[in-house]
């Protein structure tokens, strides 16, 4: 799998946790935790100076989950099928209502027909299989930049 | 009538592109059908019973001469010679082959047609009064505002993956001609205090949870229309129910939450993510207004004629209806002929029409959601000679609202989700019914069938409604009354165990005895009696002594 950002291959500086350092609270920079793990050491991990991601499954993506998560430096979003809308809305309020300025990512069902759609919706990288880069890469660019919304 | 911008027809044409690469990546295996169906729903394609199905955007039923030409063109050179209007003011082509519809897409966006978001979980194409813009009833035409919503709409990133399909219908006019108050959200017009905005109505539809939309805001200024509009979508979008294909319609998650709980959550949504750009200003509503002003009309004092023919005179009663501008009527041509399906029309048939649009109608049609369609600005001078041209076409039936006037789905001859066959039911009635004397002692009357629980015939809100069902193999129908889809709006109560199709019509003849029987002046119609009397008077009637 690779990350791409916009058109660019870039580098994966996130990688999720395992059980046991999630048990021995060993928050390593770029570890990625689940929403549950989040729940749970929401209130001990306020002052920690590492760098950490949460993975939201689709499923997840309700608005009783959203909050400001200005501490989180990535939002992985775990698409179950493409066809499951939440998360344009989820990110897209994130940016909006919570003025969340780390970075989105989308992982899972998702397809390149969805590309320029999730970046408008405020997502900025996708995790893909590396034989998927130029399809992926070719939607960007049939898109001309005109949209009917702001 | 509305002309595509330079940025319409980028649009239009980038998405023409895409969908070819989709079309490619499925026939070469780069897609399964999984997830092709969702791409390809979104370009109105559907896979139906017997091969795909293609249905077309008419945007608020407006159609000029050229693209009802091309219409006429693609059924024959792509399909099988006919299309056939939908409830939705579309039309569907029912044979295309899946190769073939790039080019179909090609050819629709040289007149400025396309079949984006004609299907799948998004927002549909906006309906509209078909006699919009030509009507005295009028407190402003809504045409304007189906375009703008039309176009935020369009590839709307937030709001192309719904938990289901979203339809969306503005009305200008106390009356509602549209059937505004069963889609999921229904705007109409209305005037406070001299400023002109929007009544707005959320959780209407049909299916086999039929319910009636609620208002949700009394009064909601033109500037914010499309926030508002958001507002409402991300709700839906986060909160719908996608657990269950039949519980994930906005009506649903309105019903479970309670309309107030419901508000809440969408006021919230207002407040916080109102955007200033989505604000609509003046000029560019001015802008859009511009291109809906009528042709140029001259008042003038002609009456429509009045002939030795009774048949014209039949028609000219049943199917026209006097303009705004005084010299001119609207004219209904009706696609209920007894020997055609409602709604289909063949392609010599719309070739010859596009014609006489031109000759008579300042080459404009427009398609009603009652599967006719009108031509919307004749000089009653002219009346008389469009009458011949039309009954030349088959194309001069004189029963616009009458009881051969049928609403009715495709049903078992195509739809793969057909529980019984709809449009034989129809031809049986239209038929039986033919006599347009007995149809006019029967005055208005709507009947509407369905080939399923989904309702695409919108039976719930036929003054008679007609559900297919499959009862071991053998076809029942079964039978609401009292529905309505005008501002009145109401959802029809079932009478009864259903019938076999052999003892349909008896039972249709039956209700109208019930009718006549109860009717106290000449005028009342079939729904102000139902209303009065009740079903018990015709359950009793129907069953009491089988
Ligand atoms: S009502 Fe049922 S049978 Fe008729 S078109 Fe809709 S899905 Fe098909």
């Amino acid at each position: 799998m690779i990350i791409l950002n916009k058109r660019h291959e870039k580098e994966n500086e996130y990688k999720k946790i395992n059980d046991r350092d999630f048990l021995d609270r060993k928050f390593f920079d770029g570890a990625i935790l689940n929403l549950a793990q989040w729940v749970e050491i929401k209130k001990e991990f306020k002052n920690k100076k590492v760098k950490i991601g949460i993975e939201f499954s689709s499923n997840e993506c309700s608005s009783s989950n959203e909050s400001s998560m200005s501490e989180i430096s990535l939002i992985q979003i775990k698409f179950e099928t493409f066809k499951d809308g939440r998360p344009f809305t989820f990110a897209r309020n994130l940016r909006k209502k919570y003025g969340y300025k780390g970075e989105i990512r989308a992982t899972g069902h998702i397809l390149p027909d969805q590309y320029i759609f999730l970046i408008r919706c405020g997502f900025d990288s996708v995790e893909i299989a590396e034989s998927d880069k130029d399809i992926w890469i070719e939607f960007l660019n049939m898109d001309n930049g005109l949209y009917y919304q702001p | 009538m509305y002309k595509y911008s330079e940025k319409d027809k980028s649009i239009i044409e980038s998405r023409t592109k895409q969908f070819k690469n989709q079309v490619q990546r499925r026939l070469n295996g780069q897609l399964s059908e999984e997830e092709f169906k969702p791409l390809r729903l979104m370009n109105g394609l559907y896979l139906q019973l017997h091969a795909y199905m293609l249905r077309v955007a008419i945007p608020y039923g407006e159609l000029s001469s050229s693209q009802l030409r091309k219409l006429a063109f693609i059924a024959e050179k792509f399909d099988r010679g006919y299309g056939h209007f939908t409830t939705r003011q579309n039309i569907q082509f029912n044979w295309p082959k899946l190769p073939d519809v790039p080019d179909i897409l090609h050819e629709l966006s040289k007149v400025e047609m396309h079949a984006i978001q004609t299907s799948g979980n998004c927002i549909r194409n906006i309906s509209s009064d078909h006699l919009a813009g030509i009507t005295i009833d009028e407190i402003e035409d809504p045409r304007p505002w189906c375009e703008i919503i039309r176009q935020w709409s369009t590839f709307h990133p937030e709001f192309s993956f719904l938990p289901r399909k979203f339809k969306i219908a503005v009305i200008g006019s106390k009356k509602d001609r549209a059937a505004m108050l069963v889609h999921d959200i229904g705007l109409r017009l209305i005037k406070k205090d001299k400023e002109i905005g929007f009544e707005v109505f959320v959780g209407g539809g049909q299916g086999r949870t039929p319910i009636i939309a609620k208002k949700i805001k009394n009064f909601l200024q033109k500037k914010d229309l499309l926030n508002y509009l958001e507002a409402i979508l991300n709700t839906y979008n986060q909160e719908g129910r996608r657990d269950n294909i039949y519980k994930a319609r906005i009506k649903i998650l309105v019903k479970e939450l309670g309309i107030e709980k419901f508000k809440l959550l969408v006021d919230e949504n207002f407040k916080k993510l109102s955007d200033k750009n989505l604000e609509i200003d003046k000029v560019s509503i001015d802008k859009i207004f511009s291109f809906f002003t009528l042709p140029e009309l001259k008042p003038n004092s002609h009456k429509v004629q009045i002939h030795k023919n009774k048949e014209y005179n039949e028609w000219v009663t049943q199917n026209t209806l006097s303009h705004k501008v005084s010299g001119y009527s609207i004219v209904h041509i009706s696609l209920k002929s007894a020997n055609h399906p409602p709604g289909d029309i063949s392609s010599q048939q719309m070739m010859a029409l596009s014609k006489i649009s031109e000759d008579f109608s300042f080459s404009e049609i427009r398609v009603t959601h009652e599967q006719n369609l009108i031509l919307p600005h004749v000089e009653n001078k002219n009346i008389y000679k469009l009458w011949i041209e039309l009954k030349k076409l088959s194309l001069a039936t004189p029963n616009i609202g009458l009881i051969s006037d049928t609403i009715c789905c495709p049903g078992m001859d195509y739809c793969a989700l057909a529980t019984a066959r709809s449009i034989p039911i129809s031809q049986k009635i239209s038929n039986h019914f033919k006599s347009f004397s007995d149809q006019k002692i029967l005055g208005d009357l709507k009947i509407k069938i369905s080939g399923c629980i989904n309702a695409c015939g919108h039976h719930h809100v036929g003054n008679i409604g007609i559900l297919g069902l499959d009862r071991n193999g053998q076809e029942f129908y079964q039978i609401t009354l009292g529905g309505s889809a005008k501002e009145d709006a109401s959802i029809g109560e079932i009478v009864g165990p259903s019938f076999p199709e052999s003892k349909l019509i008896d039972a249709i003849n039956t209700i109208l005895n019930t009718y006549k029987k109860n009717k106290k002046k000449k005028t009342e119609d079939f729904l102000s009696v139902f209303r009065r009397v009740g079903i018990k008077e015709f359950k009793k009637d129907l069953y009491d002594n089988t």
